[in-house]
Formats: structure tokens, sequence, C-alpha cells
């Protein structure tokens, strides 16, 4: 057999073949939403996902018999990223437009109330709001001080000097360990009673030092931590760029006597760049996202409340889950304007260049 | 295979059968039963599996399992409620926070047990002989209605934690005297007839620096005279705060007055007001963590058994830790009495608190067997003898006849105030919206804890809120 894909004909719309996807996905709605008004909730929600199955295996017969091998070899991770990811978001997309709470058994249909509920309710909005300034604020000072600190660390470790690989490990460390156990180490760091910065404060002034106790404290405290654990992963990228910048480079520029400044913005900087983007994309994505350091150390107290924690509270612990399925849509919708904003500045420098 | 193999093979195969049919309804009058049950890793958890699975015969005869899903505190409320919710039906029995109980009651997840206790007289005899407090707290609801749906599993109640060795110094009690021309409680007596003054005296008495004298030696860090629960966390203020407005003749939302019942106007009503103010006037005596809003039940603790406090009011549950002494340097300078009180217009000591503990409950997709055995096993577990074992074994009962037997006082130092504080005990609310509630309330008094409002702010907010929420919720009219 030729490795060309053969030209099986088309089947038409109604012809009953195993590879005919067309008519499995039209069978499949059919079926679908005839369950949906006919059966019992539980037994329509199977019957969909039997539907589901059965067009999934139309794609992979067809993809066979026409020889798509590739798409073949990537339908396990489609269909695990659609078991997995796609369907759970659509599903909390879909609730986001119903008043329902977990642990009460009624389901109702509202709109988008829950979306205006979370950005105009005179009691909800202001507290959302004041919890995403937080966020945004711990985004710009914990992604800056893990660019800076990453950097910096890995411009060092790019020269060779006794003991680099054992300290390499090292600072490599935080970022292996458990959030929750560096939270608690940092929850003991901090302590006014028994914490070693308050020991050492007190060496020079003599009183206890509480650090947490007002907002600024706090951010700091917290800010710290997280720069503490990730630094070490920015550090890992920018010096996978560093390593790969060819030498010779380095040499032409030393014999034409070009300036460090001049060598690092011309040479070093466009090597690292795109992974400095990628470093900048993660954590940015990420500290977005915080809410575990934040609950470690502060329970959102000082003002250090972030949309992510509340959100915790919201649907775990109030169970008010399309609330909180509407406040991670909005979410959901800040964070890829973001990416998409960075994504669009990368390309746009790397034009221009 | 020949055909003779073949015959044995049969004769073999029916025989077997013919055993298990035999067998089958010989056993079938004495059934294998499994409980399941999510409870906190703790020791008044680990107690009661351990005599479950030492002692514990089903009178019917079957043979009953109980299979005990152990949770970590911090991660209990999370994983229970997330089972309920789910639809798993994993859970028969489950430990329950008694403020839980309406928001699984009205979600259709505990089951009201009425009928079972109605049809056994023994049980419904135990449950009269219940402290009323706890009765209503762990049984009810809605609260204090006719519908029962939890047993006490491990009854709670704040007391004051003391260090002897400071307190009954001589030199401590000569300076205490001359200063405030009032005798420094040192004796459980004497802590029981503290109020808030007194105690805010020891406070302001034992604030010491790194290097001063405290009980004839020098300190090796700095001191501090008293420490209650100030944290942001789950419920980790609300419950000393309530105990202050209700000792100022202040209340809560109350929920026995649904629909007629206001937040605004009882939540903020002065009374209230100055219940909170004088919670927020004792912070500046204990240790600077609580200016943070993290001096949780759990750090006060931790502070007391460090030795860096006089005093620290904390629930019995994390009792045992302080009296251990790999856990703890004070284990052998211990004196235990009631939390303070407030003098009221009679003199007398007003002494209102908040209950701890925690009930248990059936789950409401148990078969009728499962019920039954479990029924026996709170038969079981509430009956005298395993109740005094229990609290001989560090746990503590709400059993009448248990605790008002003489040798109640012996199990443990704490318990001399156990039988005189139960009869001061409330509780929270126990509405479906109780998490709500409390989210907001720990919020805004931790604002005042940790100075960014005063007593007024906070609990005009917490007021508004509430109406706001209750009136919404159809809970208040």
């Amino acid at each position: 057999m030729s490795a060309i894909t053969p030209t099986t004909p088309v089947p038409g719309l109604f012809e009953i073949q195993a590879h005919n996807w067309k008519l499995a996905i039209l069978v499949g709605l059919i079926v679908s939403v005839l369950s949906m008004f006919a059966l019992p909730p539980e037994a329509a929600f199977w019957i969909t996902g039997a539907m589901a199955a059965m067009v999934a295996a139309a794609f992979v017969v067809n993809a066979y018999r026409r020889h798509y091998y590739g798409g073949l070899l990537v339908a396990p991770a489609i269909a695990v990223l659609f078991v997995m990811n796609i369907f759970p978001l659509l599903w909390s997309l879909g609730l986001s437009f119903f008043a329902y709470q977990s642990n009460q058994q009624t389901i109702r249909f509202v709109g988008l109330t829950n979306y205006t509920k979370v950005l105009t309710d005179s009691l909800k909005a202001p507290e959302n709001w004041a919890n995403l300034t937080n966020t945004a604020m711990f985004v710009v000072l914990t992604v800056t001080a893990q660019m800076i600190v990453g950097f910096l660390l890995a411009l060092m470790f790019a020269k060779q000097f006794p003991l680099r690989k054992y300290l390499l490990i090292l600072v490599l460390t935080p970022m292996m360990l458990s959030v929750v156990a560096a939270g608690v180490f940092f929850s003991y760091y901090y302590d006014p009673t028994f914490g070693l910065l308050s020991y050492f404060i007190r060496l020079f002034t003599g009183e206890q030092f509480i650090l947490m106790d007002n907002k600024a404290g706090a951010v700091a405290g917290i800010v710290f931590a997280d720069a503490w654990m990730w630094s070490p992963f920015v550090m890992l990228l920018v010096l996978a760029g560093l390593v790969s910048v060819p030498k010779y480079l380095y040499e032409a520029a030393a014999i034409d006597r070009v300036s460090g400044w001049r060598r690092f913005w011309s040479i070093t900087f466009p090597y690292i760049r795109g992974l400095l983007m990628l470093a900048l994309l993660f954590r940015t994505i990420e500290a977005f996202k915080m809410a575990d350091l934040v609950i470690l150390l502060t329970k959102g107290g000082n003002g250090t409340m972030t949309i992510s924690y509340h959100l915790i509270r919201i649907a775990n612990e109030q169970n008010k889950t399309s609330e909180g399925a509407a406040i991670s849509y909005v979410m959901l919708f800040i964070v890829i304007v973001l990416t998409n904003l960075y994504l669009y500045i990368a390309n746009r420098r790397t034009e221009g260049a | 295979m020949t055909a003779k193999t073949k015959l044995q093979g049969l004769a073999t195969a029916a025989g077997f059968a013919l055993a298990l049919f035999v067998g089958g309804a010989t056993t079938a009058s004495a059934e294998d039963v499994t409980l399941h049950m999510a409870v906190p890793d703790w020791p008044p958890t680990r107690i009661m599996k351990k005599y479950f699975d030492e002692q514990y015969k089903p009178p019917s005869g079957n043979k009953v399992i109980l299979d005990v899903d152990f949770i970590p505190w911090p991660d209990f409320y999370t994983r229970v409620n997330a089972s309920l919710t789910s639809g798993e039906k994993k859970y028969n029995m489950s430990v329950a926070d008694s403020q839980w109980l309406g928001a699984f009651v009205e979600g259709g997840y505990f089951r009201k047990v009425n009928d079972y206790i109605e049809a056994d007289p023994a049980l419904a005899k135990t449950m009269a002989d219940i402290h009323p407090s706890f009765y209503n707290a762990y049984s009810t609801y809605p609260y204090t209605s006719k519908n029962i749906y939890g047993f006490p599993q491990f009854p709670d109640v704040l007391v004051t934690y003391g260090r002897k060795d400071i307190l009954c110094d001589a030199g401590e009690q000569a300076a205490f005297l001359a200063k405030f021309n009032s005798k420094l409680p040192c004796t459980g007596e004497e802590i029981d007839a503290m109020d808030w003054t007194a105690f805010e005296n020891v406070g302001k008495f034992f604030q010491r620096k790194k290097g001063e004298m405290l009980a004839g030696k020098p300190l090796d860090d700095d001191f501090y005279g008293i420490a209650f629960q100030a944290g942001k966390g789950y419920d980790f203020s609300s419950m000393q705060i309530n105990g202050f407005i209700w000792q100022e003749g202040g209340d809560i939302w109350d929920e026995t007055k649904i629909p007629d019942g206001k937040a605004e106007g009882v939540v903020n009503s002065p009374q209230a007001i100055k219940g909170l103010a004088h919670y927020l006037s004792l912070i500046q005596y204990m240790p600077p963590v609580a200016k943070t809003g993290t001096m949780d039940i759990f750090k006060s603790d931790e502070l007391f058994r460090e030795g860096k406090v006089a005093m620290n009011i904390d629930w019995i549950g994390l009792g045992e830790a302080s009296l251990d002494p790999k856990t703890s340097k004070v284990s052998d300078k211990l004196v235990f009495g009631l939390p303070p009180g407030t003098k009221g217009a009679d003199g007398k000591l007003v002494r209102w608190n908040n209950l701890g503990g925690q009930p248990f409950v059936f789950t409401t997709w148990n078969s009728d067997l499962q019920n039954k055995e479990g029924m026996e096993f709170v038969k079981w577990w509430l009956s005298p003898a395993i109740q005094n074992q229990f609290a001989a074994g560090g746990g503590q009962s709400a059993v009448k006849s248990v605790y008002s037997d003489p040798k109640y006082v012996t199990y443990r130092p704490w318990n001399r105030a156990w039988a005189a504080a139960l009869d001061w005990q409330k509780d929270v609310w126990h509405v479906p919206q109780f998490f709500e509630l409390l989210t907001q309330q720990q919020d805004q008094f931790d604002l005042a804890i940790t100075g960014k409002q005063d007593a007024k702010t906070t609990l005009d907010n917490v007021a508004k809120f509430q109406q706001d929420l209750l009136s919404t919720a159809g809970l208040i009219k």
C-alpha cells in the first residue's frame, strides 16, 4: 500500500458507513436532544455521552481509512483534553447562566443575571473589584520581583565558578517544594514571637517586629515568599537562553571592542527575549491565580484578598456554583486578553527587529 | 478432558453450589453491614474508632464494620462538602460542625432520625439526658425545634488555661495586690470568679519585655499576660466575640425568631457594639501576632504551650497537647477554670459563651439496616460506660448522668469547669446561609482586630450585610 492517502470516495450524507462522520454528528445531535426532552436527566447525560463517543469513533475510523495517521496519533491526547478540560469548561460556562447551588437540588435558567450581579451588585461588585485590584497588584509586584531576581541569578549562573553545580541545585529547591510547605515555613519566618525575621530585627531595635500587621508588610511578605519560590523558574528559562548564545559572537564583539552594555543589548538580549517573554507569560498567568500563599499567610487579611481566593470561598465553601462560574469566566476573559496583548507586543517587537 | 473428569468436575461444582446455598441460608440472619463515616482526624475520633473496634458487639448479631475516613481538620469541611454535594453518596455517617446542619439538611443530605428514636425508648431516654445546650445545638434543626438530626460526638466549651507557676508566685501575688488592690487569681476557683476586668489586669500586669523579671527569673523573651482567639480564618474570632456580645446583653441575629427577627438594630445594637469594643480593647495585651489577624485557636494554644503567655482562653479539644510534656513546656504547671464573665446588674457574673464541639449525623441514602445498626452504635456510644471511658481517655460527655458523676472531674484537670459552663452555652446560627454569614463577619471582625475600623462601623457593616442576605433568602420579613 502506498503512503499516499487512498482516495476512498466521500460517502453521501445518509450512506451508512462506519466512517461517515457527518451522519454520526447528525444522528448524535438528534438522539441527544430527544433524550434530553424525553428521558430523566441522568439517562440523558449518559446517552449524550455515548453519542459523543460514537461521533469520536466515526472520526477515528475515517482517519484510519484515509491513513491520517498523524491525526490518529494525537487523538488520545485530544480525547483526554476534551474529557478533562474542555467538557468541564463548557459545562461550567453553561452553569454560569443558571441559578444553581451545588448543595441544593434546584436549578433555574437566569440568563446573564449572575454576570450582572458579579459586575454591578452594590454589595458584591465593590468587593470583587477590590479583590481584582489586589490581584493586579500582586501580578505586577510578584512578576517584577521574579523577573529581576531570576534574570540576575541566570546572569550569575551563566558564568563558571567553583561550586556552581551545587549552588544551582540549592537555588532550584524552592521551586520543587510544595506551596503549603513554603507557606507554613514563611508564616513562622514572619511570626513576631517565634520568627527569625523578628529575632534579627530585634537585635537592632530591641522590639519584636510585626511584619504582617499592615497592608504594605503583608503584601511584602507574600511577594517575597512568592518570589523566593518562583524566581528559580525564571532563572532556568533565562539560563537556557544565555547558554545558547554562540561564543563566537562575543569573541567578535571583543575584537571590535564593543562595550559590555552594547554587547548585552545586541547579542545576549535577542537570544533570550523569547524565553523572557515565555517566563513573563507563565508567571503572569500563575500570579493571576494566586490564592495558596494568601490563604496560608494572611487568610486574605490586611488588604491581601485576591480574586482567586474569593472564588474558592464563593464556589467551594459557600456552594454558590453559578456565581463562582460567572466570576471565573470574567477572570478567564481578562487572562485571555492579557495573554494576547503580551503575544501581540512580543510579535511586534520581533518583526521590528 | 475425558467424560469421567467432566462428570467429576460437575459433581464438585454442584457440591460447591450446594454448600454456598446452605451456607448462605445459615448466615442470612447475620449480615455484614459497613458504615462509612467521615470524621476529622484528631484524638476524640481516633478514640471512638479504637473503642468500636475493640469493644463494640452489635446486639443484632450482624457483623458491623465502621469504615472511618480520618480527614485533617483544615480540609474537613471542604472534603465533606464536596463528597455530599457531588452526589457520590459515599458516607453513611459524618461528624459535622453544628452550624452545618441547616445547609446540609436543606440540601437533602442529612437524615431526620426522629422515627428511629421514637421506635427505641432506650435511645429516647439517652437523648433526654443530654444537656439542653448541646441537644439544641447538635440535634435540632431548625434550632430548638422537635426535628432531630445529630448526636454528640465530641462536645466542647471554652475554658481558661492558666500557668500556676507564675500566677501563684508569691512575689507576683504581692506586686499584683499592690498594683490593682485585688488578689491575682491562682487557683481554679479564683479563675472561675474572674470577670473581664480581672482578665485585663492580668494582661496589663504580665506584659513584660525580654530581660525583665518574671516569677523571680529574668525573661529570655517577651512575655504576655493573656491570649484568646482573634484570627480571620473559619470562626476563629466569632466564637469569642459572640460571648462578649451576649454577656453585655446584646445578641446576634436570632434564628429562633424567623421571620420577624431583624439583623439591623439587633446585630449592631449599642450592647453588641459595647461587647465587641470590649473584646477589641484586650487585643493590645496579647502577643503581637494578634495584630496580624492570624491568632487563631491553634496559634494562641501554641503560644501558651511554648510558655509565652500566662492565661489563654481556648477549646478543651486542644487541651491534651498542653498536658503532654512532649508538646508542652508548661505541662506540669497548669490550672484550669471557667472563662471570665461580665458582672450583671445584680453583681453576679453573666457567663454566656459560644459552644464548640461536633455532633455526628446520618445521611439520607442509607439502607434501613444501615440506619438501624448506626442507631445501635449511637446508643452504645452514648451509654454511660463508654462515655465515662471516653471522658477518661480525653473526651467529653454531654450526657448528664455521666458528667454529674463525682468521678468525672478526676479525669482531666479542666473537667472541674465542665458542668458549670454548660448552662451558659449558646450557639451561632444553623441556617443554610451560615457560611456566607460567617465569612463576611470574620472579614469585618478582622478589619477591627487589625485596627482598620472601630466596633460600630464593623457591626453596622455586618448588620447591613445580614439584613440584605437574610431578607433575600426570605428569613427576615
